[in-house]
């Protein structure tokens, strides 16, 4: 009497079975990998499908356990096609009534039509999925883990036949369930295969082992783009690392770190950061300073930095620091006429198996950038916009920020900015600079030119008259001066031509000019006495020589007349002419040294 | 006269030649380690400056430091001279304004090379006012490089002296200025120079006893005039009122022994100039000029009562130098140390031996301001005599007279080539220009070694940052030891927030810098029991110091060990002081004698003292240092010092009540946790047999045990009742 119960059961199943397999798919035979060897837990299942309903099929859907999906970070599919291209496939998260966990449903290139098989490669990376079990060890100890999942691949349709490969991190291993007796192979566990599955089931798969890869965690991630259009993006990262794994319990030895090789064994003391090729002027610092136990290495394709902490980082302790580095925008940045495209990583490699917990993602676009339109590679939030200021900035450069939890490598991806930006702004700031100097030199210079004195200073404003009488002086002087040099060629016209007209009117000139110049000197002096200025002494004096210069010019151009009118022999007016010079020079050098002496 | 044009340009381009050279020559730690703050003071600054810049000014004014001298606390709005903080707060403000995003403490690394720009500017001036032109371009010159200023002021060195010094000699300019105009515009402008080095260095006293010692001796040297009284009285009062804005200083210049004598010259002064103008009234000569006498010989001994005083008090309360035979912690201080020739010789260089001429030069043709650069030199050549650090004081006066020396020489034998021709005839006063041109070459050999000598000085011994250790292996790379800063940010990173961290005095600031942890004591030595109970806690044995750190609250221990680099500024090389410190407030239980050996030696190995080898100290310093071979491959045994020289003597360290929380990569720092009380098991474990007896024999039990452990008992029967 309990088979018509028993019928009742499996009629149930079946029309189970029925139902969510309405479209008539079927996972032919699933070759499900799950890699514990990090701290991440990586499932990839290769799956079989074969459509075994009426109709052609559009999509399929994958499934991930409710007690997994929170820690779900990646999940991606792809078909396996016979030209070996992997494509990727769209995924978008639907719900199935009645089951627990997420499900995606997954759009097929091309319709599989009934009877046909399709391979399809799945691809989950979770995070935080391995806990530490005992959650506190000693500096000696070995970190061990439990990690709890599902021997069957979670999946809304029958299975045929799967197989479970797990790989661990060492062969030591505590326990684990032992459904369908298990092959154990060092590091690897081999589960199945498990033949007729039925949709949704779960059967908890436990392992306790000992895994003493770095458990990183990255908690929160700020990562800054400034784009700069002189040719250079500069990008920050700013990291909070923490080691997730079992907690350090009791003292820390450096005696025994130092010594012994193993102890210690799950703590990190560096790990590689791999930066693009073209990376420049690369920092790595806290806020106290540099931090000096890093190594940078430039290879053909990429800048590896080694980067180790200040200490070495146990279970339970955290660091904080920066790293930046500046690229040459040619090869991030596109451009056609005023619009322009930034291609860069969305967020970058910092060390292998990453988990980023926070990512926080700020580009920094030059000042007066429109336009603005941002395809990510995948779903982040935006938040408001927010400006930034920095050198010469006047109203400020817009800056995008977007957030996003739970990453993992795959997420290493390219994001496109596009916007507008007028070329012409690039002038504005050297313009500024040019400015602020031109003000500034234009300030110095009213300020040195103009007298902004509020009392007058009677003693300089007489020193300065007297500097302006004294450089007229000077100038009259010396066209007086001239003016017996040109004398001097008028009488020596006069002997070779012998015109006496010339001579005479020449003479008249030097007279009315002399005498002009002479007075206006002597008014000058006499304004130089009544400013007190003991400088009017000495021009007396240059009048006075002047004087003497004046006859002795006189004399000679008599002279001159004499030897013309033939009343003096040659040799005689060579003679007097001489002396005369002689005389004059005299004279002329007494009035330039009292010159000097104004 | 006016100058011709290319002559000030030349000038001018001396000058800015002379504040690049001082600016650059300052950056030799810049460009060797990085822009990073060095030493310890130059880290509270920083933190104060960053405190005020994040929180803004009044905030900066009322901050109480609740992480400094737990619990006390510390006022700091009230207890420094902000003048350095706001200085560094109003350029970075500044340049934020312009949107140049310059972090703090660039602009903290930066400034000090910066304002020895400024000093150079400032005391070319200065020596400009005091002798000529080219005298004022070599003092500029001489104060750019001089190390006894770079000591104070290279880059990253963010501490009071590097900016003080200009506000030093500006304030002297300006002083000058107004005796020579007696104008009060010059005056007012000399008040608010003196105002800014109020506010930015305790070394203010030193103007305000030089500049009243400068207006008496002028008085002495009948050299009274209007011009004189103008500027000391316009002074003496706006410069006492501004002051006193400062809230450190507050009402100490009307208070204390050390501004009295510019208080008693301002009233001689004020005697003086009425008493004048008497005597263009009066007629009765004979009577006034007694009555004159009378009163400025009283007022004289008056005057000198009170700079006996002032010294006296400069001595303890500033200067800190009498102190030092009372209280240990200010001589355990290296820069409290007398100064010995070489060190004068090694920070002045030539200059050491050429400022008396410029002094003589000085002297023989007296006016005004030369007797004030006088009394400058003589007083500070007096201080920087008792106390290495005020070296800094007497660079400045040094510099200047140097260049007064050098300028008159070349000045006297470089000769004109113009001046030369004209009287061809008076002979030259017997030098022919082969003396000449050997004189010449010889004093400008003697310029080229200073300047050598200053780069060598600057780059070898005062560019380090302290913070940061350099070693250089045998093919000449380096090595950077960075254990400090490792240990710090483990602090800063892996400790709960509010721990609490005792270390000794001199890592307070770096920690707190840092490690962004509260500190027990710091370099503001201010309390000394305070310090007196760390270092207690230091030398006593284990149990005993747990006792005080328990009640000090105490979660961590950091101490300096060099043991394994052979780092000779560690904790135990210090430790003596600690114990002295110590014994000072606690002589019944820390007693330094115990600490040698019966023969007087200080010694770590086997035969040092037991009390030595079982104090906290010594068991953190080798905790596990016994197992350690520090030479390998070397015939030194396990456990061997390398600062000391001698294998230790106590290689079975266990700890009771701490544990080993953090040693950095070289064993520089080391960190223990101070355990819980939770974990003291056997008094546990006996006295649970006897926790049902005491409810009936409840006051007996404690009095037959007695004491502390009286106390502890009575302590756990309220835990387990």
């Amino acid at each position: 009497n309990e088979s018509p119960l028993l019928a009742t059961c499996l009629l149930l199943v079946a029309a189970l079975n029925l139902e969510v397999s309405a479209n008539g798919l079927v996972n032919e035979e699933v070759k499900r990998t799950v890699d514990l060897s990090t701290h991440l837990a990586k499932i990839t299942a290769e799956i079989v499908l074969s459509n075994q309903g009426h109709s052609a099929v559009q999509s399929f859907i994958l499934a991930v356990e409710e007690d997994l999906t929170p820690h779900l970070a990646y999940i991606g599919a792809s078909v396996k096609g016979d030209e070996e291209e992997d494509g990727t496939l769209e995924l978008q998260q639907t719900t199935i009534p009645g089951q627990s966990g997420h499900f995606y449903k997954v759009q097929l290139p091309s319709s599989l039509a009934a009877g046909a098989q399709l391979k399809a490669k799945v691809e989950m990376t979770f995070s935080h999925v391995l806990r530490p079990f005992p959650t506190h060890v000693t500096q000696a100890e070995r970190q061990l883990v439990v990690f709890q999942g599902n021997h069957y691949l979670y999946s809304p349709y029958p299975t045929r036949s799967q197989t479970t490969r797990v790989r661990l991190a060492s062969k030591t291993v505590e326990s684990y369930t032992k459904l369908g007796n298990p092959s154990k192979n060092d590091e690897i566990i081999e589960y199945g295969p498990f033949r007729d599955v039925a949709p949704f089931s779960e059967d908890t798969m436990k392992i306790h082992y000992e895994n003493n890869t770095p458990f990183l965690t990255i908690s929160s991630i700020t990562r800054t783009i400034e784009v700069s259009h002189w040719g250079n993006i500069a990008v920050e990262e700013t990291i909070d690392l923490r080691h997730t794994g079992a907690v350090l319990k009791g003292p820390f030895s450096r005696y025994d770190y130092q010594r012994q090789s193993d102890s210690g064994i799950s703590s990190v003391k560096s790990f590689k950061t791999i930066l693009p090729a073209s990376a420049q002027d690369v920092y790595y610092r806290d806020e106290i300073g540099n931090i000096s136990t890093s190594h940078l290495q430039v290879l053909d394709d990429s800048v590896e930095v080694e980067v180790r902490p200040r200490f070495p980082l146990f279970g339970g302790w955290k660091t904080h620091y920066i790293i930046g580095y500046n690229l040459p925008s040619y090869e991030y940045l596109y451009t056609l006429g005023d619009q322009y495209a930034l291609k860069m990583r969305l967020v970058d490699h910092v060390y292998d198996d990453q988990v980023i917990d926070f990512l926080t993602v700020k580009i920094i676009l030059p000042e007066g950038a429109r336009n603005i339109h941002v395809d990510t590679p995948y779903k982040i939030d935006r938040m408001p916009n927010q400006l930034h200021y920095t050198y010469l900035d006047t109203f400020g450069r817009p800056v995008l920020v977007a957030t996003k939890n739970n990453l993992v490598e795959h997420h290493i991806q390219d994001v496109v900015v596009h916007y507008n930006f007028n070329k012409i702004l690039m002038l504005q700031e050297p313009l500024l600079v040019v400015g602020a100097f031109y003000i500034l030199f234009f300030t110095v210079i009213i300020y040195v030119r103009l007298d902004f004195a509020i009392t007058k200073d009677p003693a300089a404003e007489v020193r300065m008259k007297v500097a302006s009488i004294t450089e007229q002086v000077l100038t009259l002087v010396n066209k007086r001066l001239g003016l017996y040099r040109h004398m001097d060629e008028v009488v020596n016209r006069y002997k070779q031509s012998r015109d006496t007209g010339a001579l005479n009117s020449g003479r008249k000139t030097l007279e009315a000019d002399h005498r002009a110049l002479t007075n206006e000197i002597s008014s000058l002096q006499a304004r130089l006495k009544a400013e007190g200025s003991d400088l009017a002494d000495k021009v007396s004096d240059v009048q006075k020589l002047d004087g003497q210069v004046k006859e002795l010019v006189c004399r000679s151009c008599q002279e001159a007349e004499r030897l013309v009118a033939g009343k003096v022999k040659k040799e005689a007016y060579i003679e007097s002419e001489k002396t005369l010079t002689g005389k004059r020079q005299e004279l002329v050098s007494r009035i330039d040294s009292l010159l000097d002496a104004l | 006269m006016k100058q011709p044009g290319w002559q000030s340009l030349l000038s001018f381009s001396i000058l800015f030649l002379a504040c690049l050279a001082g600016f650059s020559s300052r950056l030799f730690a810049v460009i060797r380690f990085e822009s990073i703050i060095h030493e310890f003071d130059p880290w509270f600054n920083y933190r104060s400056t960053h405190h005020l810049t994040t929180n803004g000014f009044y905030e900066f004014l009322n901050w109480f430091d609740e992480r400094a001298w737990y619990p006390l606390g510390r006022i700091v709005g009230g207890t420094v001279y902000p003048g350095l903080m706001v200085t560094a707060g109003l350029i970075h403000y500044v340049l934020n304004l312009l949107h140049i995003t310059v972090h703090i403490r660039d602009v903290c690394v930066f400034l000090a090379p910066v304002f020895s720009g400024l000093t150079a500017i400032s005391t070319f001036l200065l020596t400009r006012e005091l002798w000529n032109q080219g005298a004022g371009l070599l003092a500029a010159c001489f104060i750019a490089i001089v190390p006894g200023y770079i000591s104070r002021s290279v880059a990253g060195s963010f501490d009071n002296e590097g900016i003080a010094i200009f506000a030093l000699q500006f304030t002297y300019y300006l002083w000058v200025k107004s005796v020579k105009t007696g104008s009060v515009f010059w005056t007012i402008g000399c008040c608010l120079s003196y105002f800014y080095m109020v506010s930015a260095w305790g070394g203010y006293v030193f103007i305000i006893n030089l500049i009243p010692l400068h207006v008496f001796v002028l008085l002495l040297m009948q050299r009274y005039s209007r011009r004189v009284y103008i500027a000391y009285s316009t002074f003496y009062i706006v410069g006492l009122v501004l002051s006193m804005q400062i809230p450190f200083v507050g009402f100490q210049p009307i208070r204390t022994s050390e501004h009295m004598a510019a208080a008693g010259v301002f009233a001689l002064l004020q005697a003086y100039a009425f008493l004048q103008y008497l005597k263009d009234r009066l007629t009765r000569q004979e009577f006034q000029t007694l009555f004159f006498l009378g009163v400025s010989l009283a007022a004289g001994m008056v005057f000198l009562t009170v700079i006996y005083l002032t010294y006296t008090g400069l001595y303890v309360r500033l200067l800190t130098c009498y102190a030092k035979i009372h209280i240990p912690i200010i001589a355990s201080v290296s820069e409290h140390q007398p100064t010995t020739w070489v060190s004068f010789f090694f920070d002045l260089h030539i200059l050491v031996c050429t400022f008396p001429a410029g002094l003589w030069f000085c002297i023989k043709n007296i006016n005004d301001e030369r007797v004030f650069v006088a009394l400058y030199a003589i007083s500070a050549v007096y201080f920087a005599g008792v106390m290495v650090r005020l070296m800094l004081t007497l660079t400045p006066v040094v510099c200047m007279l140097s260049a007064v020396a050098f300028s008159s020489v070349f000045e006297h034998y470089m000769g004109d080539d113009t001046k030369r021709e004209k009287p061809p005839e008076k002979a030259e006063e017997g030098l022919g220009p082969n003396i000449k041109s050997i004189v010449t070459m010889l004093m400008l050999m003697l310029l080229m070694m200073f300047a050598v000598h200053c780069t060598w000085v600057t780059s070898n011994a005062y560019s380090s940052p302290s913070v940061v250790l350099a070693s250089y292996n045998h093919d000449g790379t380096r090595n950077i030891l960075d254990d400090f800063r490792e240990a710090y940010y483990w602090l800063r990173q892996n400790t709960d927030e509010h721990a609490r961290v005792m270390s000794w005095w001199d890592y307070g600031y770096q920690i707190a810098g840092m490690a962004n942890r509260t500190t027990l004591v710091d370099n503001n030595t201010w309390n000394n029991s305070h310090i007196a109970l760390v270092g207690k806690a230091m030398s006593s044995n284990e149990s005993a110091a747990y006792q005080i750190m328990r009640s000090l609250d105490v979660d961590y221990v950091l101490i300096i060990f060099g043991g394994v680099i052979g780092y000779s500024g560690d904790d135990i090389n210090k430790f003596l002081w600690m114990v002295r410190i110590a014994e000072g407030e606690h002589p019944k239980d820390i007693r330094e004698s115990d600490y040698f050996t019966p023969q007087g030696e200080f010694r770590v190995d086997k035969a040092g003292s037991p009390t030595l080898l079982n104090c906290l100290m010594y068991k953190m310093s080798y905790y596990r240092f016994g197992e350690m071979q520090v030479r390998r491959g070397a015939l030194t045994p396990p456990g061997f010092d390398r600062t000391r020289n001698a294998e230790i003597g106590n290689k079975d360290i266990k700890f009771k009540h701490l544990e080993e929380a953090f040693t950095s990569e070289h064993w520089l720092v080391r960190i223990y946790k101070v355990k819980k009380l939770d974990n003291r098991e056997p008094l546990d474990h006996k006295l649970r047999s006897v926790v049902p007896k005491q409810k009936y024999t409840s006051k007996k039990v404690p009095l037959m045990l007695g004491g502390e452990f009286a106390l502890q008992v009575w302590r756990d029967s309220f835990r387990f009742s």
